[in-house]
């Protein structure tokens, strides 16, 4: 230490000696944090009787957590504490009975792969700072694109799927017009793109953004199943043309968000291959069956997409946020649509193969590892282990279907053939009413009300909304190995106990 | 293990690649045909009921106890062969491999059967064992760097949440959390009330402002798109991030509608050729809409100056975004935030804490001084399924509709634990300090031969080349900058193969390559910068 004074360096005031940051006790607080993190999320949060959330309003949470960030520190045990707190009034999304989003639960090697990633702090564009990360990037997209039955392609992880779907749309275009890229849209044919009416709203946002404009996606009426009718997509292209602009893109999806429906997209190919017209499935949610052979015929004809958006953070359980935008092309397209050539980054003069600086291809600059969570738990668990996954998940889907027909009061909204299983409570006191307006009017207050009282209970956590016409209803997802049999009949009990008075 | 034994309903889809023959599945566990048989139930949808597998859902398929293990033992591994060694001056930057010998080493296809977990935990040795060190030292190539204990404590807690940062009903800490760091980030910025979003890096809180920009002269544009507008331009300095040029491609603006405005030979925009090339569009039918500035340039660390761009753009009613997305931080500091003058007349602001403050990738805020809900209203489209408007609670606080994503990574949590460990004054601190280091460096930079500063920095990136004693005093050369252009990769090559350290090189404008050197890491200490002289003399001394 008095050799070190000796020495002292002043620069501006500041002595240059010897690190600012306390490695030591560093340490320390991410190994305390660590058991903080086994005990009261790990263990705790997937334990059954343990509370899925502790409501608070948003006045009263914002006084217990203490958020304001003032000008000194505070010393180690307080700050263990803030991180007390906020696990404690955080939904607890890997509960076996949180069954509220398209994901749930834990995987432990990913959530091991997620930790290294955070310790690491990678940034995917370059071999030299991230040569592990880009090669495993690498193979799993590889492995993705075999599972949709490409020979070869391309792709890359974005941070949502509603980016993938942007990156598809842009591709479609620029596959298009190259000139886009330089010119911008004014000056060309109004581009117009076609998806069903139960597409991701993410359609919508991506249309918006990218200057196409929400009015030029025409939307395509679905069947009672909520699956895309392939002659209404071709209709609705020939009225676009009559209109004098320009088809470019057909999206279907593979699982829409809220009942689960798979789009026909071999027919759909069928239309797209006639009129010249890109192919996008936006698999985010239902990319996952590909990978079980009982399932996967759901995505009959998803080989003859051009681009595909699949979001493994979902029922493959990667954790947030892990979504692969996979390309057929395999002719540079998503580089030479993307790539901007920073001379700061991606020299050309590198020592070694420059090919493998991926970077260029995103939208993005600095861009998370995120093939790697799901790589290791695909290591962990080989092939069979996610199929099985996908089978339970689906199998159990099918035991709540089973007992919602036995059970009086519920009633399915239609037949899933997926995960969602979407279905209506109808409290005792309108059982015996006719199913009028003033019926559908009342059944459309009792979903919010029970979610309220599940909610403050911290019981279980699940989704509810109107939806095209129908009133406000369940939409129960199963995804996580940790749920059982138990917590399917659990979920309907609570419901009915939740909401008999109702 | 073939798989044509058990030809399944998804095999007429599999017909066209061979890849899906060689699909390594190899058990079924839940077996299709056993499940078939045993579920005549009637009125089952299109996958046959399940009744022969009920005593398999009746327990999870998921061994908690080893998972938890595993967790415990990768702790370990994490803490002793990432944090503890990662950050050891005397252990290696980085182990270089080859692509080709890297794949190999590390075994990385994904095979049909799982693996035990001793291996499993092999791999995650492998993985930290060959991946760069980014928090180590001496590792100085990008805008990011170091490790920050707090932060990743919070990265951690974060990913073992697992939430999505859009309604308060998912991610209530959340949502209270990201408005109050949102709120100080503001403050510091000069504005009393405003808006913003964490978003998945600085290009795209770039072309938020773009798109924002955009909507608040044209709102037209978001339902009918372009067609219903004029050519549109934008401007910034040709010493921008090309982040820039990526969001106008990808906005349906165009490149060419990118107006590059001339820079001072420090790299600061001109303000009348800003003037000048506003002009030029108007004369070429464009409609100017959009300054982007930049507080900290990439490569030279140049600040623009805010106060004239501020004029001119009230002057000609344009949207003023500033870049600060290297450069914001500098906020935190009394003694340099000068360099930033202005910023509070700006529309909006990108600012990434995750290169400076060393939150860990990504931290990227997207500030904007509107208070219309203009955000909300450019990029919302009241998805019903998530964003109900019958819920118990005040749905202001469902904030996730003023992202063009929809699930959304919590970024929040890491700067705020690490604001709340070491307060604004620590951040004050690590800013001052990195702005010292690099005057440290500057200074000894002139003191020894061979280096030659590319240009007195005003910030923390620090410019030179190395001039080997080979070309020293051969400057009249007629390929003496030729010559130098080659030095920078080779010595880059040597000091990765070394695993000594790291740091970036480019060519820039007509320069050839030199150096760029970056200090954030508070773990930096003044013998780390003395080595990164000596080093580089030592791996270039003989070219």
């Amino acid at each position: 230490m008095l050799q070190r004074k000796k020495n002292a360096v002043l620069v501006d005031g500041v002595f240059l000696n010897g690190p600012i940051a306390d490695a030591r006790a560093g340490e320390k607080f991410v190994e305390d944090a660590c058991k903080i993190i086994m005990e009261e999320v790990i263990q705790k949060a997937a334990d059954v009787t343990e509370k899925v959330c502790e409501w608070q309003p948003p006045e009263k949470l914002k006084k217990l957590l203490d958020l304001e960030m003032r000008d000194t520190g505070e010393p180690h045990q307080q700050l263990l504490q803030l991180c007390q707190d906020v696990i404690r009034y955080s939904v607890k999304t890997n509960h076996p009975r949180f069954f509220n989003q398209l994901y749930a639960g834990i995987d432990y090697y990913s959530l091991v792969a997620r930790f290294i990633t955070e310790a690491l702090n990678p940034s995917v564009y370059t071999y030299e700072v991230s040569p592990v990360f880009l090669l495993v990037e690498e193979a799993v997209l590889k492995k993705m694109i075999e599972f949709i039955g490409w020979n070869e392609g391309d792709g890359i992880f974005n941070p949502g799927g509603s980016v993938s779907n942007m990156y598809a749309m842009n591709l479609a275009r620029y596959k298009y017009c190259p000139e886009i890229k330089e010119k911008g849209l004014s000056g060309l044919p109004r581009l117009v793109l076609f998806t069903s009416e139960e597409c991701h709203y993410s359609m919508k946002k991506a249309a918006s953004f990218l200057g196409i404009g929400t009015q030029n996606v025409y939307f395509i009426k679905t069947d009672e199943r909520g699956k895309m009718i392939p002659e209404e997509l071709e209709k609705q292209v020939q009225r676009a043309r009559k209109e004098g602009a320009a088809p470019f893109l057909v999206s279907a999806t593979a699982g829409t968000t809220v009942l689960g429906a798979f789009d026909p997209l071999d027919k759909i190919a069928d239309i797209c291959e006639k009129y010249g017209l890109w192919l996008h499935v936006d698999a985010s949610w239902g990319g996952s069956a590909l990978m079980s052979r009982k399932h996967r015929k759901l995505l009959h004809g998803i080989h003859r997409a051009d681009s595909v958006a699949w979001n493994p953070h979902k029922m493959l359980m990667a954790g947030i946020q892990c979504c692969a935008l996979l390309v057929k092309n395999n002719s540079d397209l998503l580089k030479k649509c993307y790539s901007a050539n920073a001379s700061y980054l991606f020299q050309q003069d590198k020592f070694y193969d420059v090919s493998y600086d991926t970077g260029d291809k995103s939208i993005q600059c600095s861009r998370r590892p995120d093939a790697f969570k799901f790589w290791m738990t695909w290591k962990a668990l080989g092939t069979t282990g996610l199929e099985e996954r996908e089978n339970r998940a689906l199998a159990l889907a099918r035991y709540l279907v089973d007992e919602i027909k036995k059970r009086e009061g519920f009633r399915l909204l239609l037949e899933p053939e997926y995960a969602n299983i979407c279905f209506w409570y109808i409290p005792p006191s309108l059982r015996n009413m006719k199913e009028g307006a003033e019926f559908w009017e009342k059944l459309h207050h009792v979903a919010p009300v029970i979610k309220e009282r599940m909610m403050k209970k911290g019981s279980m956590m699940l989704g509810y909304q109107p939806h095209l016409g129908k009133v406000n209803f369940f939409r129960q997802v199963v995804i996580s190995p940790q749920v059982r049999r138990e917590d399917m009949d659990f979920l309907l009990d609570e419901i009915d106990l939740l909401g008999r008075d109702l | 293990m073939p798989l044509s034994a058990a030809p399944t309903p998804g095999a007429e889809v599999t017909r066209t690649g061979p890849a899906l023959d060689e699909a390594p599945w190899q058990l079924q566990i839940l077996s299709c045909s056993r499940k078939q048989k045993a579920s005549a139930v009637p009125g089952t949808g299109p996958c046959p009921a399940v009744m022969a597998e009920v005593d398999l859902l009746d327990v999870p398929s998921l061994d908690k106890a080893a998972g938890e293990e595993f967790l415990q033992e990768a702790f370990g591994v994490i803490l002793e062969e990432a944090v503890r060694r990662g950050t050891d001056v005397t252990e290696k930057v980085c182990d270089w491999k080859e692509p080709e010998d890297l794949r190999h080493l590390l075994d990385l296809e994904l095979r049909g059967h799982g693996e035990p977990q001793p291996q499993v935990l092999q791999r995650c040795r492998d993985i930290i064992r060959y991946s760069v060190k980014t928090c180590h030292p001496r590792f100085f190539n990008q805008l990011f760097s170091g490790l920050d204990y707090h932060a990743l404590a919070g990265r951690m807690i974060t990913e073992t949440l697992n939430t999505s940062q859009y309604t308060y009903e998912i991610a209530p800490v959340f949502v209270l959390m990201e408005e109050v760091v949102l709120q100080k980030l503001r403050e510091l910025v000069g504005w009393g009330s405003g808006d913003g979003i964490f978003c998945p890096g600085g290009s795209i809180s770039n072309m938020y402002a773009m798109n924002v920009a955009r909507y608040h002269r044209f709102p037209d544009c978001k339902r009918r798109g372009l067609w219903a507008l004029p050519r549109l331009a934008v401007f910034t300095s040709e010493e921008c991030h090309y982040s820039i040029q990526k969001g106008a491609a990808f906005l349906g603006i165009g490149t060419d509608n990118v107006y590059l405005v001339g820079a001072d030979e420090r790299g600061k925009m001109i303000p009348a050729e800003l003037e000048k090339q506003i002009s030029q569009a108007q004369i070429e039918g464009a409609v100017p809409f959009f300054v982007s500035v930049t507080c900290g340039t990439t490569v030279l660390g140049a600040f623009d100056p805010l106060m004239a761009v501020a004029d001119v753009c009230e002057r000609h009613g344009l949207w003023f975004h500033v870049d600060a997305a290297w450069g914001g931080s500098v906020l935190l500091s009394q003694k340099h935030r000068h360099l930033l003058d202005g910023i509070e007349r700006a529309n909006s602001v990108a600012w990434n804490p995750h290169k400076m403050l060393t939150t860990g990738l990504q931290c990227s805020a997207f500030l904007l001084r509107d208070t219309s809900g203009l955000l909300h209203r450019c990029h919302s489209a009241g998805a019903t399924y998530l964003f109900q408007p019958d819920k118990f609670y005040n749905v202001a606080w469902d904030t996730g509709d003023k992202t063009v994503q929809c699930g959304r990574k919590v970024d929040c949590l890491k700067l705020w634990l690490l604001w709340k460990a070491v307060g604004t004054e620590g951040l004050e601190k690590r800013v001052d300090r990195a702005f010292a280091c690099t005057r440290y460096l500057a200074e000894e930079i002139k003191k020894r031969e061979g280096f030659q500063l590319v240009m007195e920095p005003e910030f923390i990136n620090l410019c030179f080349w190395f001039v080997p004693p080979s070309l020293r005093g051969k400057q009249a050369q007629a390929n003496y900058w030729e010559r130098l252009g080659k030095v920078a990769p080779v010595i880059k090559e040597r000091m990765m193969k070394a695993g000594s350290m790291l740091v970036g090189y480019q060519p820039h404008g007509s320069k050839a390559n030199f150096f760029r050197q970056i200090v954030t890491s508070p773990l930096v200490t003044r013998q780390d910068l003395d080595f990164f002289l000596d080093e580089i003399e030592r791996l270039g001394r003989d070219l």
